[in-house]
């Protein structure tokens, strides 16, 4: 099969990429994550989410879940696909706002 | 039969803090299963993988370990490299970077990919496609650690560095065994010892309590000394010191008597102070089997003259009463035996050796990560009363989730917002973000930078005191309040969350073992477990109130209030208003040895 561990495979299509222009999301991820301001808008969210218990509240919808399906039986996925509707709807309002006004005054310093 | 108890404790209290520990994680322990880091197995294709690669298996991605400033480990062969999926070029969250090709798929086209181990890029940790799960693997979990601590710690090695041995000494708690004496102890006993006044005299129900509850007379305002007093009464390490005669206040006076004639000519004050013999006094009055109310006045006498700025009629505060006592026990003990001791090791007195542990602060940088250490000897811990969770708990979003009418298990444990001492000593060593007027000096940025400060337990004491910030006292506003909100504290307790192993490792992200800062001296799970005794109580305003304490002995409870000591049902002490809570290691708490014996 593929020969060397060190190159990555050859996307057949990188051509098609080239052409397309980024979108204007991408393009805010790119500059969010060259500027470290991603790291550290992730940082505040991690905060947020403890001081408020979201983080605690989706550690036991894990547990309780893992305890009734037999810890050997859960995997990670398994997890994923149970906690993301329930904790993308728990975050609260003020934590969603906060991390809206963070990022709406990087975009303007950033001069987007 | 007292006898019988002292013994056997006596000797257990001298074990706990001078034995190595490893990490517990290989204790596969099912009852602790909240703290002990339970070994999975690895599954058939990282044993396969790493059957013919060994520990240099993961080699070439290892290089590509970058350590985030606040000390998350990443894979990233470029500083702000963003990885596609190459299956669907999505940049989603779940990332893999397969260790045998370097190819990069996403959660959903892992499963498709041709090998099985791949690195989670943002996480640094192992998933295995096919399994669909997370593995884990010795090697591969040190060498992260490793990078982790040389960027915290600017490379400088401790012990963090080194991941812990397989084997793991494990520390065996010593079974209880009941003791009578032989026929030369017996003998012993009849010709050293003299019979209590007989119970049977005493009438009234109180022939029925345990040996050592005896009410304390008020002085004048000093419910605040009673209450603490009857809760170091009967505090199981320090009572058996005290009762098995190791501070004899009569050889002390003796000693002192000598020391002063030579060194303090100029005293005229005939009395000398020594705050342990009139501790060692009082255990005598109040372990004496006289069920009539003792008035500490001695004591409190001599307790004035350590404590000079407390001495008034005035109402003082419980907490800095105790703080003062097991002080002045510490002076005049350390004076005289002039023992060498590091601090926190408790060497130094029966008061440090009780009551003393090892808090651990680390600050660290937000800007570049790196971690500064320092440890602390504190002889208990003062905690903010705080609601359980601000915020959602009252916003609508939280309770009007439908999530398949799966309510109740999000609501679970987070009900009203109570206080818990575990929702308080969660906030205790939660990571604080310091505010921007308190810049920390960073070594390595060689600036004032924005930190974060995390507390947490290097080393626990033999009894837990937990004091409760009620008192507040304004300065700048020039008025004290009094917090009377509901704590609600259990009777047994599991400190291991709070200790630094287990503050510690949730850094590192998901590791296969557990560790400790510093020189392996780590608590493990029966030195974590810990029993309510004593619980000091406030009650009324802030200038105006009573102090109480209730006691727990042989599992029934007694309110001491004063010269007062009544039998209670558990529940009462579970709606108190605590302001002190005392718990005792586990181990040397035996509740079969505090049967009644008649």
């Amino acid at each position: 099969m593929r020969a060397s561990i060190k190159r990555p495979p050859t996307p057949d299509a990188e051509d098609e990429d080239q052409d397309r222009e980024p979108t204007l999301p991408e393009i805010i991820n790119i500059k969010l994550i060259e500027s470290g301001e991603k790291e550290r808008l992730k940082e505040l969210l991690r905060e947020r989410l403890i001081e408020c218990g979201w983080k605690d509240e989706m550690k036991s919808l894990c547990r309780s879940f893992t305890r009734k399906k037999g810890r050997s039986n859960v995997t990670v996925d398994d997890l994923v696909h149970l906690i993301t509707p329930k904790g993308r709807a728990a975050v609260p309002d003020s934590v969603k706002a906060e991390l809206l006004q963070r990022i709406r005054s990087f975009l303007q310093s950033a001069a987007l | 039969m007292k006898l019988q108890n002292l013994a056997l404790t006596t000797t257990m209290s001298s074990n706990p803090d001078h034995q190595i520990h490893h990490n517990r994680s290989f204790v596969s322990n099912p009852q602790h299963q909240s703290t002990a880091v339970i070994v999975p197995p690895p599954c058939s294709h990282l044993e396969e993988f790493k059957a013919g690669r060994g520990a240099t298996a993961f080699g070439k991605l290892l290089e590509c370990i970058r350590v985030r400033p606040l000390g998350r480990a990443s894979v990233r062969r470029e500083p702000n490299e963003v990885f596609r999926c190459s299956a669907c070029r999505q940049a989603s969250q779940r990332v893999y970077a397969c260790v045998s090709c370097a190819a990069v798929v996403c959660d959903i086209h892992a499963p498709d990919h041709e090998h099985e181990i791949a690195i989670d890029v943002d996480r640094a940790e192992l998933f295995c496609c096919s399994c669909g799960d997370q593995v884990y693997d010795r090697d591969f979990d040190s060498a992260i650690v490793l990078s982790q601590t040389a960027a915290a710690t600017l490379g400088g090695c401790n012990s963090l560095c080194t991941p812990p041995p397989e084997n793991l000494r494990k520390r065996r708690r010593v079974d209880y065994r009941p003791w009578t004496p032989d026929s030369r102890e017996r003998a012993l006993l009849g010709t050293n010892s003299s019979l209590l006044p007989g119970n049977d005299e005493d009438l009234s129900s109180s022939s029925n309590f345990p040996v050592g509850l005896k009410g304390l007379n008020n002085l004048g305002n000093t419910c605040f000394m009673n209450s603490v007093l009857q809760a170091l009464l009967h505090t199981p390490p320090l009572r058996n010191y005290f009762l098995s005669d190791r501070h004899n206040r009569f050889v002390c006076q003796q000693k002192n008597g000598v020391h002063r004639n030579k060194n303090e000519r100029n005293n005229k004050n005939p009395q000398r102070l020594c705050l342990a013999c009139d501790t060692d006094a009082l255990f005598s009055a109040v372990f004496s089997g006289d069920r009539k109310p003792y008035s500490p006045a001695k004591f409190l006498y001599s307790w004035w003259q350590h404590a000079g700025n407390l001495a008034s009629y005035e109402q003082q505060d419980a907490h800095e009463f105790f703080i003062s006592m097991l002080d002045g026990i510490h002076e005049k003990v350390d004076k005289d035996e002039h023992k060498p001791h590091s601090q926190g090791s408790g060497d130094c007195c029966i008061a440090h050796r009780v009551f003393s542990g090892i808090l651990r602060s680390d600050v660290m940088c937000t800007a570049c990560g790196f971690t500064s250490t320092t440890y602390d000897p504190c002889v208990d811990i003062s905690l903010d009363l705080v609601p359980n969770h601000e915020g959602p708990a009252k916003t609508s979003t939280k309770t009007h989730h439908s999530c398949n009418g799966n309510a109740e298990s999000i609501n679970s444990g987070h009900s009203s917002g109570t206080s818990t001492l575990m929702g308080c000593l969660d906030r205790f060593t939660r990571p604080e973000r310091l505010g921007s007027d308190q810049k920390f000096f960073c070594q390595q940025c060689q600036v004032r930078q924005e930190s974060l400060k995390q507390m947490s337990i290097r080393k626990l004491p033999l009894v837990s005191c937990f004091h409760i910030k009620r008192f507040e006292h304004s300065s700048i506003r020039k008025m004290s309040r009094k917090v009377d909100r509901y704590l609600q504290f259990p009777f047994s307790l599991d400190m291991s969350p709070y200790l630094s192993s287990s503050i510690l490792r949730s850094r590192f992200g998901n590791r296969i073992f557990g560790f400790d800062g510093a020189d392996g001296n780590e608590a493990d799970e029966s030195t974590s477990e810990f029993e309510l005794f004593a619980v000091v109580t406030h009650t009324g305003k802030l200038d105006a109130g009573h102090y109480a304490t209730y006691l727990r002995l042989s599992n029934q409870w007694y309110k001491c209030d004063d010269a007062w000591v009544t039998q209670v049902n558990e529940n009462i002490v579970r709606a108190a208003q605590g302001y002190m809570m005392f718990y005792v290691q586990k181990m040397l708490y035996y509740k079969a040895s505090e049967k009644q014996s008649g």
